[in-house]
């Protein structure tokens, strides 16, 4: 029972919007996690990298971040995940907080 | 970021530790040291396959009050019930160090330094202690910030801070103890054991931990301040804590030994004072030691506003 690390690159199709600066929200309590997002030069593509204790839920997270970095438009921004069961629509809003923040 | 005006007005109880470390120094002057962007999980809980976090569970960093650095620890709860692992307590350890390090820096540079623009530490406890996953490690992270405490201790006050929603437990009741001064607000929880534990241990008949008023008036902060356990109990608002701390700031280092409750012959003779009147009334209830302190109507103190409460109760002396 390791603890699992999720990894791969997603790329928006109106990829667009860019961060000022990395932004972190959240905290891991349980059903929770916390969120990183750093503007990175990626070629306009973002990175994704999930440590969760839950396993065989990999195409969920999957569609979760890429609907997320679609709707938001991202471009160049690496996002670091730190999770404890959270589920997929508490990921999503999370996700939006931090977005939020690098708007505030 | 958080608004730091708006953290003013905010219940201490349900604010994060980043919001409440914040919101204590003035505005704009925290800067958060091993912060989330460094990464600092605990290795342990990754060997366990645990969820892991990027400040292990601890904001540390530093600000300012009027002219005095603050050096702040704030410990959440939501992330493993605040319990502290080795990560940690180190973090803990070396923010204390720092604010030593500082001391003496400014002191040698400027030996007339004002008291008020010497370093103060104050820590937002919220946690079970030792972080179980860790053990030893996790021990040891307590005996280390104890030990900083002493080395602190007539060079850097230390201040406590106990309004969050876990209380102060375990190994970190034990450290909460050897800080220099407590403040706390009612929804503060302040032990050694939790009720859950006693219950497991005892029986319900012993300590009904789902009892949630008499949880509070055996651990919380109206009875802290009865007991002398905590010092000053504030409103339960960031700017209450806030507050308090700053009037403490304008205290020089050796003015704290008057708010201790370890740490010298004649504290220890007063513990024991303390021990042998439990042992001599067998009290049944807080509300019992309460009365002997004073306080003829307990029940109604306990149930007054918390205003009221400062004004009218006796505290008890041995």
């Amino acid at each position: 029972m390791a603890l699992n690390t999720l990894e791969f690159e997603c790329k928006a199709e109106a990829a667009s919007v860019r961060l000022a600066a990395p932004v972190h929200y959240g905290v891991v309590g349980s059903g929770d996690l916390e969120v990183i997002l750093e503007p990175r030069d990626l070629e306009g593509a973002v990175t994704v990298k999930i440590t969760t204790p839950v396993a065989g839920f990999d195409a969920v997270w999957r569609k979760v971040l890429e609907t997320f970095v679609n709707r938001a438009k991202l471009a160049d921004v690496a996002i670091d995940i730190n999770d404890n069961n959270a589920s997929p629509a508490v990921v999503s809003m999370r996700l939006q907080q931090a977005f939020a923040e690098t708007a505030a | 970021m958080a608004n730091w005006s708006k953290l003013q007005t905010r219940s201490f109880l349900e604010s994060s530790a980043r919001d409440r470390a914040i919101g204590l120094v003035d505005e704009g002057t925290f800067t958060e040291l091993a912060g989330p962007f460094d990464r600092m999980s605990s290795p342990h809980l990754v060997a366990l396959g645990e969820a892991v976090e990027f400040d292990d569970g601890v904001v540390t960093g530093v600000g300012r009050i009027g002219k005095r650095p603050v050096f702040v620890i704030s410990q959440e709860g939501r992330f493993i019930g605040g319990a502290v692992g080795e990560v940690g307590g180190a973090k803990m350890v070396t923010t204390i160090d720092l604010a030593i390090g500082f001391a003496d820096e400014l002191r040698a540079a400027n030996p007339k330094i004002a008291p008020d623009e010497l370093p103060l530490v104050a820590i937002s406890f919220e946690t079970g202690g030792v972080r179980l996953h860790e053990s030893n490690a996790g021990l040891l992270a307590h005996a280390e910030v104890m030990d900083a405490f002493q080395r602190a201790r007539g060079k850097v006050p230390v201040v406590a801070l106990i309004g969050s929603r876990i209380g102060c437990f375990g190994g970190m009741g034990f450290v909460a103890a050897a800080t220099d001064v407590i403040v706390m607000s009612e929804f503060g929880r302040l032990g050694l054991t939790g009720p859950e534990v006693i219950e497991e241990e005892m029986g319900k008949d012993e300590f009904d931990a789902s009892n949630r008023a008499l949880v509070y008036r055996t651990t919380g902060g109206r009875h802290k301040y009865i007991m002398g356990d905590c010092n000053f109990l504030v409103d339960d608002r960031i700017a209450a804590f806030r507050g308090q701390v700053t009037e403490l700031c304008k205290l020089p280092v050796g003015d704290f030994e008057q708010f201790r409750r370890i740490g010298s012959a004649a504290l220890v003779e007063k513990q024991m004072r303390a021990v042998a009147l439990a042992a001599e009334m067998q009290p049944k209830d807080a509300y019992d030691v309460w009365r002997r302190a004073g306080n003829n109507d307990p029940a109604g103190l306990g149930d007054a506003p918390v205003d009221d409460f400062r004004k009218q109760a006796q505290r008890l002396s041995v």
